[in-house]
């Protein structure tokens, strides 16, 4: 109320103009060896006494070039632009400024372009932009341009609430890949190779961020080294009973989700999004029930399978989003589902040894207890989140551990590694019989 | 039983060759040129009944590019418009000029034009509290104190809008018409029997006002129809329509020609056969401003784009009919942008709108050769 009446105050009518944002709209335009942005940049009426102080420097109320240019600059400064997880610097081609006095009526437009020199690099292209210039009062518009050039494909783009931080996925063919693509046909009409690696990245990324499915097969496989005794967890089996196991789980839980992945990427099987996340965040709730007390011993492979038909539902919602054409359907389900399988093997590569060694541990009971712990609220928290629609932590506090996964490997697995051969043997054997007894 | 059968199977098809006969399409083309022949009278008229001096202030060379460009949803006291006002013109003038807006502009198109002029009457006699929400205008009615200053006169009223011909009126070559001043531009280029309205901006502050008793809502079906069609989504749609992240203002306003951003949102080949009808029906709210054979041409290529149209929300998904939301929509097509982006500034009484075709702006794709 203040401001709009310090406005009016002003002399001037509020309205058709910002009054206390500054504009900053960025649209880019991705090329083969580089990408081009323009800058619009309109202060409001209460902000531009601040800005024309920044780029006025000498303060003689002419916007002279080089102050000018030292402004552009200095706003190119206050941009921090990766891609591929490289930090480049972008480069100003020109810029343009409004006289002093529409500035002062929230009218002026300020106008830079700059470019960035795309560092060489794969076919799947991530390039993030954030804009901290003058963040306190600005609002902020981010956008790109449909690419002129046919062998850019865009694939996502997220932001944060306020746009002033940008992710764009894209795809990028080498040009010799295009001209062999054009000549069966045009590039979007058969996916060739190039778009095959991209896709089975894409598949390798998805499991890894979807934390939820690896959580619901780490926790499966939490209890696969152990023997059953009564209706408790006994010690744990050979390793080589427990590696079949694991096995069995993994291929199970990959054919469940390959089927209707599959199913549902032809577009023969149509379910809502919703139940499936629910039903998802269900089945960490079940293994974790599982890693607790034995409920289906021996039938895990079963459960992992049945579950896998329900999380294939949610990895197709992301390949539909993709809007893969009918060709491409087909390699493209391939290439996505070798991406996924590859990640998940990765995951199982690191987690069996840790799993096994830890398991022969007398400790392994409170990890195994406090896993499924921590993975059935999670679950909870997921299912509330995914049923009512309310927000939860769950999904912030597991994904900051999943960023440190790999510390935290390699911590558990120097703990369990010192408890096996540090303190000599005696005390792994001894710990056997122990925990035999403490169980019978 | 069988002849009363017989007999109404025959009327049916009577019925329905008469319908095929007598539809629009098999007229198209008569309908057509008479609607330029009608437009291009209109224009003639109009540019005759003016002095040599103004009919030269209005007339432009075709390809004037700066001339094009010279449009904003700003009041003219900041963006001085081409060629010459309303204010400017003698009654029968003024007469003639809106004779060739109705004859250009649909019924509802034209009605659309006045409410946003009205909208900046009320500006002008009731000036604009925070939020545009103030009272009865200062001074009350007829007292003498409410008489606002100069510069208010200058800068507002329902006649500062500007009428500006960019080549001749002619039935073949290509023109455009402009008409435009405070949260107005119209951009028509007519092109044989065609009739381009893109690029144009609709806007109005307050959006909500009383006039004679009245309540006037310049832009308010566009409110209404975009936020029954986010009503009418299912969640899974709805999740994909709406975006997570604000939109401040127009992406592609004033000065932004023919650029296609990637789009997003929820697709509309994801509609069912009812939504999709919502769509092309909010659609309809900016290609029906046009005269009716333009509109059936426009309608027709966005409805053959429509499962590649987009449509995305973004800001408060809560709201009712009849008062204004306060969020911000964008429709975008093969050849279609529309967006509608309430101000911060009073969010539900100050909106900018923008239809664009970026493949036809300014009839581009038709005047090239």
């Amino acid at each position: 109320m203040a401001l709009v009446a310090l406005a009016l105050l002003s002399g001037k009518s509020a309205c058709a103009h910002r009054i206390d944002e500054y504009l900053q709209a960025t649209i880019l335009s991705l090329q083969a060896d580089r990408v081009q942005a323009s800058m619009r940049l309109i202060p409001g009426i209460l902000v531009s006494p601040s800005v024309t102080a920044a780029i006025d420097s000498n303060g003689d109320g002419v916007l002279s070039q080089v102050e000018q240019r030292a402004y552009a600059r200095r706003v190119l400064g206050d941009l921090s632009i990766m891609i591929d997880g490289k930090s480049v610097s972008p480069k100003l081609i020109s810029w343009s400024f409004p006289q002093p006095d529409q500035m002062r009526d929230g009218i002026g437009e300020i106008r830079i372009e700059y470019s960035v020199e795309l560092p060489s690099g794969g076919t799947h292209r991530t390039l993030v932009l954030a804009n901290h210039h003058l963040s306190r009062t600005s609002v902020y518009l981010m956008n790109v341009l449909v690419p002129q050039d046919r062998n850019i494909r865009l694939l996502a783009q997220k932001r944060n609430e306020q746009q002033s931080l940008y992710e764009l996925d894209y795809q990028q063919m080498a040009a010799g890949d295009a001209r062999s693509g054009t000549s069966w046909g045009g590039p979007r009409t058969w996916l060739n190779g190039v778009q095959f690696l991209s896709l089975f990245h894409l598949g390798m990324r998805h499991i890894a961020e979807g934390t939820d499915h690896l959580l619901f097969l780490l926790t499966l496989l939490l209890a696969a080294p152990l023997l059953v005794s009564g209706s408790r967890w006994g010690p744990a089996a050979g390793a080589r009973h427990s590696l079949l196991r694991i096995l069995g789980i993994v291929t199970a839980f990959t054919m469940g989700h390959s089927i209707t992945l599959s199913l549902a990427a032809w577009g023969l099987v149509r379910v809502p999004e919703q139940p499936v996340e629910v039903l998802i965040a269900g089945s960490i709730f079940v293994s974790a029930l599982h890693a607790l007390r034995p409920i289906f011993p021996g039938k895990e492979a079963w459960i992992a399978g049945f579950f896998g038909l329900i999380h294939g539902l949610a990895f197709a919602a992301t390949l539909e989003r993709l809007g893969l054409g009918h060709w491409d359907r087909a390699a493209g389900i391939l290439a996505f589902n070798l991406g996924i399988e590859t990640m998940q093997l990765l995951v199982i590569a690191v987690a069996l040894p840790l799993l096994m060694l830890m398991s022969t541990m007398r400790a392994y009971p409170v990890i195994r207890i406090g896993g499924a712990a921590c993975a059935a609220a999670a679950s909870v928290g997921w299912m509330v989140e995914r049923l009512f629609d309310i927000g939860t932590p769950v999904d912030a506090i597991v994904n900051a551990l999943a960023r440190h996964a790999f510390w935290i490997v390699i911590i558990g697995l120097l703990a369990a590694l010192a408890c096996r051969f540090l303190p000599a043997s005696r005390a792994g054997r001894a710990s056997e019989p122990g925990m035999a007894q403490l169980l019978e | 039983m069988n002849n009363s059968t017989h007999f109404t199977s025959a009327v049916t098809w009577v019925a329905i060759v008469t319908a095929i006969l007598l539809s629009p399409a098999s007229f198209a083309g008569a309908q057509q040129s008479a609607a330029t022949d009608d437009i291009v009278h209109a224009a003639n008229a109009f540019l005759s009944s003016l002095s040599t001096e103004q009919r030269q202030q209005v007339q432009y060379a075709f390809n004037d590019a700066k001339q094009r460009a010279r449009w904003s949803n700003l009041p003219i006291g900041f963006v001085p418009r081409g060629g010459i006002s309303l204010k400017q013109m003698s009654p029968p003038q003024r007469e003639a000029a809106m004779k060739l807006l109705a004859t250009v502009l649909s019924p509802m198109g034209l009605e659309k034009v006045n409410e946003i002029r009205e909208a900046d009457d009320d500006v002008k006699t009731n000036g604009r509290g925070p939020g545009g929400r103030g009272g009865p205008p200062p001074g009350g009615p007829g007292g003498p104190g409410g008489r606002p200053p100069v510069s208010r006169d200058d800068m507002f009223g329902s006649d500062l809008y500007y009428i500006s011909f960019l080549g001749t009126p002619s039935i073949t070559d290509p023109w455009m018409l402009q008409f435009g001043g405070h949260h107005l531009a119209l951009n028509i280029t007519i092109i044989g029997s065609q009739g381009v309205l893109t690029p144009t901006l609709t806007g109005a502050q307050p959006a909500t006002f009383q006039l004679n008793g009245k309540t006037i809502r310049p832009l308010g079906r566009e409110s209404d129809k975009g936020l029954a069609l986010l009503n009418s989504l299912e969640p899974k749609q709805r999740s994909r329509a709406v975006l997570d992240y604000a939109v401040a203002d127009l992406v592609l306003g004033p000065g932004l020609d023919d650029k296609k951003i990637a789009p997003e949102g929820l697709k509309a080949s994801a509609l069912d056969a009812r939504q999709q009808a919502m769509l092309l029906d909010l659609i309809a709210e900016w290609a029906g401003i046009m005269n009716e054979s333009s509109s059936a041409d426009r309608m027709a290529q966005i409805k053959a784009d429509l499962n590649e149209t987009w449509f995305a929300w973004s800001g408060p998904t809560s709201g009712q009919a009849g008062s204004n939301i306060t969020a911000y929509y964008r429709i975008q097509g093969p050849h279609l942008v529309i967006e509608y982006a309430p101000q911060h500034d009073a969010p539900a009484n100050h909106v900018h709108t923008i239809y664009r075709d970026p493949t036809n702006d300014y009839g581009r794709a038709l005047t090239k050769p």
